[in-house]
């Protein structure tokens, strides 16, 4: 049974073979796996396959002789090939591989691969253009895909920052609170657009004649700093509702952050947290402070201090930590500054860092200071330092205007 | 200029010696808090770092500087800093740190302490 099939096979395969081997130029020509054609000197096609007839749905006689081969092209491929492909093959003698897109007879278009030499008879004078066409569908589909997949990635990293921004600002004041006979301002400087930054301020009234604020910053960055910097917020704008003493509403949020974040992977936070009460036309300020850069001070007459609160530990790192609290009156036109440390240690030009002995001498001397002024600039600071500002930056100033100054 | 961070550990006769050098900031320090989590220590022994080569240090250090404290208080170890360099001491005291972690200018000096 077996080798009766085998010889039958070999029977069978015999004429098959001997039909490939007569197969003829002129089929090879016309049934090709790509499109063939000829074109004249001024492009008019002069010999097209019956392949490229197929693929773009024309008759023979509709083509040869009567269109050019820019004729199937669409509007911007005709363009193109006038513009540089026409030209460098005339340059060139051949030149390969330039997609186009045809256009059919049924007005779809075509994406393809083209290819073509000159012809050029026997004393080097060129004579026609021979072209072949490939069909690139699928590998304009896989470019489509790529477009699309890079379309898809850069709105998914849209979206990304969106969020970043939505949640940082929700860990912001919309505005800060009014305090009668004074002016304040603040700043938030993100680090980076895809991550929320983990510094925080507030200004709220607390009761009808104290105003309380704070601002601080927390270990680490992203999702993880986020939880902290909300938990810290409103632990802190809760918990001044019920004790006028900042240094009680720092250790209610020591001991939240510590019994939650403990052990190997520890959070904490810096920060100064106060209260204003305004009287006449000074008023004073009660600063508590948790580890964080001491405020400035800068006075009507141009001089900078530090209020330094000596003995304040960083929020939640320790069970039990100390906190304490300095007074200071304010006059008019002083100002008072926090910041947090994206500042004193961003890299200036010469690449080393900003520091607040620095920051002071930047701010001393300057007069008529007001917390809009002294926002603004520090903003200017931060933005000479371009990409040298490598963490967060919040800012919160307030301030007495002088009489007779703008008023707020 | 930015130095390149890096950690080695030691045996000393009273516990491990981690030597940290470079800039230990929000980039380097989980490197600092992983090379901690994998230490061994025993009731009593001391942990000693030495920061002699620490040329900056932010939150994120101090964080692990607290993550080393830590481990070593559930261990029911001690923890020593040494050769603290002036702008550390500086962050140490403003963040209410400085009584909370023993610091000595030599390991030499925190061994023979904790002897």
């Amino acid at each position: 049974m077996m080798a009766e099939a085998d010889a039958g096979g070999r029977e069978n395969a015999d004429p098959a073979f001997s039909a490939l081997l007569e197969d003829s130029a002129e089929d090879l020509y016309e049934n090709a796996p790509c499109g063939y054609l000829s074109t004249l000197l001024d492009g008019t096609i002069a010999k097209i396959n019956t392949t490229l007839l197929g693929w773009l749905g024309h008759e023979r006689d509709e083509i040869v002789g009567r269109r050019r081969f820019s004729d199937l092209l669409t509007v911007g491929g005709r363009l193109y090939h006038e513009t540089h492909f026409a030209p460098l093959l005339r340059m060139q003698g051949e030149l390969g591989g330039v997609a186009f897109e045809m256009k059919t007879a049924s007005g779809a278009r075509l994406p393809v691969l083209v290819t073509s030499t000159v012809k050029t008879g026997s004393g080097g004078e060129a004579q026609l253009i021979r072209t072949t066409v490939f069909d690139a569908s699928d590998r304009r589909a896989y470019e489509q895909e790529l477009l699309r997949a890079r379309d898809h990635a850069e709105r998914e990293r849209d979206r990304v920052q969106r969020l970043a921004r939505t949640l940082q600002q929700t860990l912001l004041p919309p505005t800060l609170a009014e305090v009668p006979g004074m002016q304040v301002a603040a700043y938030y400087h993100p680090a980076s657009a895809d991550q929320v930054g983990g510094d925080f301020y507030d200004l709220f009234p607390v009761t009808g004649d104290t105003w309380g604020f704070f601002l601080g910053d927390v270990s680490g960055k992203g999702a993880a700093a986020a939880v902290v910097t909300s938990l810290a917020r409103y632990t802190l704008r809760a918990s001044a509702v019920h004790d006028p003493d900042p240094t009680v509403a720092l250790g209610i949020l020591n001991t939240v952050l510590n019994q939650q974040f403990h052990g190997t992977d520890p959070r904490y936070c810096t920060v100064i947290h106060g209260r204003i009460r305004p009287h006449g036309d000074s008023a004073t300020v009660t600063l508590a402070g948790g580890g964080h850069p001491p405020a400035l001070l800068i006075r009507a007459d141009g001089t900078a201090t530090f209020l330094p609160i000596p003995g304040g530990q960083l929020v939640g790192a320790l069970p039990g930590a100390r906190f304490t609290a300095v007074d200071v009156r304010l006059e008019p036109g002083d100002t008072v500054l926090l910041y947090t440390d994206g500042l004193t240690e961003a890299r200036t030009h010469g690449r080393t860092r900003y520091s607040e002995e620095q920051l002071r001498a930047d701010l001393t001397g300057s007069a008529s200071t007001t917390a809009p002024t002294v926002i603004e600039a520090v903003t200017d600071l931060l933005a000479g330092f371009g990409d040298g500002v490598e963490d967060d930056t919040a800012l919160l100033a307030f301030s007495i205007p002088l009489p007779g100054g703008d008023q707020p | 200029m930015t130095s390149p961070f890096s950690t080695s550990t030691d045996p000393a006769a009273t516990g491990p010696l981690l030597t940290v050098r470079g800039e230990l900031d929000v980039a380097t320090a989980p490197r600092l808090r992983a090379r901690i989590a994998e230490l061994t220590l025993t009731a009593g022994q001391l942990l000693v770092v030495d920061l002699a080569g620490v040329t900056f240090c932010d939150s994120s250090g101090i964080s692990a500087l607290i993550a080393a404290r830590n481990v070593a208080e559930a261990a029911k170890a001690k923890v020593a800093l040494v050769a603290v360099p002036a702008r550390l001491i500086r962050t140490l005291a403003l963040t209410g740190l400085a009584d909370f972690f023993p610091t000595y200018p030599t390991a030499e000096e925190a061994i023979s302490a904790h002897d």
